[in-house]
């Protein structure tokens, strides 16, 4: 069995320091590892990243993390990626991490994504060049969490991004917004993997539970969609009844 | 009726482009001629800037803060994915 906590969009900020961390310091009796979707910041200065770092950092558990497109507003992702990296956060982009958890391996692979919209109503790499490139990232991060996904050796595997791979976990946003909020192709991403879970956040407004059309669970956790601290989810809970019997 | 959807995109933008702010999760919606602001931030303090800030922007127009802040509790129930 693992246990998952996860959270989105916390936007740590000076004020925002010492309100998760009650919750946060009862997180290791209820969960492995904590996942985080992206918009830890409000701005995404190096100093909020440290706000975020103290916060979120120094747990008993794995802390791994996505950045949102907050994270990305003061064009120092880098810097901010690097604070957080020196607090021992795991920060993925387009990229995977394993942890050994309870004698399992948790595959965990991550990226930002961007947006573009679901099927029916999605933009096309046509035209401007503007939207060229606006496609073309979505198109390029998606195939790169692909990449990820499928690269990665585990017993269990979850996606980790901040846009949102399905509609259905938008349900509550506005429907004109939905291009700004996630894409269809983060979904095939995921569904060209053996996904077990899918968690983003960003839909402050969204729902909490969809699916992928090929039937990965997916779970939006943005902090106003929970409203909690961290949803805790299990995996592998069978397999770890089977495992029970020694071999 | 244009003027009514300027305003309410001018706060939309203000909410999010606003460097005391830069929320995006707040909604924006006119009732008579009250502007009611819903959704939720972090802080009491981002609340109370964000109502500064709008009123002080238009200050000719009534305006109905209804933000309210999230809650950190720990959860008490685990969900089993299968
Ligand atoms: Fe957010
Ligand atoms: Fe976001």
């Amino acid at each position: 069995m693992i246990r998952i906590a996860a959270v989105g969009d916390v936007h740590v900020d000076k004020d925002v320091v010492g309100r998760y961390r009650p919750a946060l310091e009862q997180l290791p009796d209820r969960a492995d590892a904590l996942l985080i979707a992206g918009d830890l910041t409000r701005h995404g200065t190096p100093d909020e990243a440290k706000c975020f770092a103290t916060e979120f950092g120094g747990l008993a558990v794995p802390v791994v993390v996505v950045l949102g497109n907050h994270d990305h507003q003061s064009d120092q992702q880098q810097q901010v990626t690097e604070v957080l990296t020196d607090a021992g956060i795991t920060v993925l982009e387009c990229s995977s991490t394993v942890l050994e958890i309870n004698g399992h391996r948790l595959g965990i692979a991550g990226a930002k994504g961007f947006g573009g919209g679901f099927a029916g109503a999605c933009a096309s790499n046509f035209g401007e060049r503007e939207m060229k490139d606006f496609v073309g990232t979505t198109e390029d991060i998606a195939d790169r969490l692909g990449e990820s996904l499928r690269s990665v050796r585990c017993d269990a595997l979850v996606a980790l991004t901040h846009y949102a791979p399905v509609p259905e976990t938008l349900a509550g946003e506005p429907l004109e917004i939905y291009p700004f909020l996630g894409c269809y192709q983060l979904g095939n991403a995921i569904d060209s993997a053996p996904t077990a879970l899918a968690l983003h956040g960003h839909a402050h407004h969204g729902s909490e539970r969809g699916r992928t059309p090929g039937g990965v669970p997916v779970r939006n956790v943005a902090h106003p969609v929970i409203k909690q601290a961290y949803n805790v989810y299990q995996l592998l809970s069978e397999t770890v009844d089977s495992q029970l019997v020694p071999a | 009726m244009t003027v009514q959807f300027d305003l309410e995109a001018e706060i939309q933008r203000l909410l999010t482009e606003h460097d005391r702010i830069a929320e995006q999760g707040i909604t924006v919606h006119r009732r008579e001629n009250v502007v009611v602001l819903g959704g939720e931030v972090e802080s009491a303090e981002r609340r109370d800037e964000i109502c500064r800030q709008i009123t002080g922007r238009f200050p000719e127009i009534e305006i109905t803060c209804d933000i309210g802040i999230t809650r950190a509790q720990a959860p008490s129930e685990v969900e089993e994915i299968s």
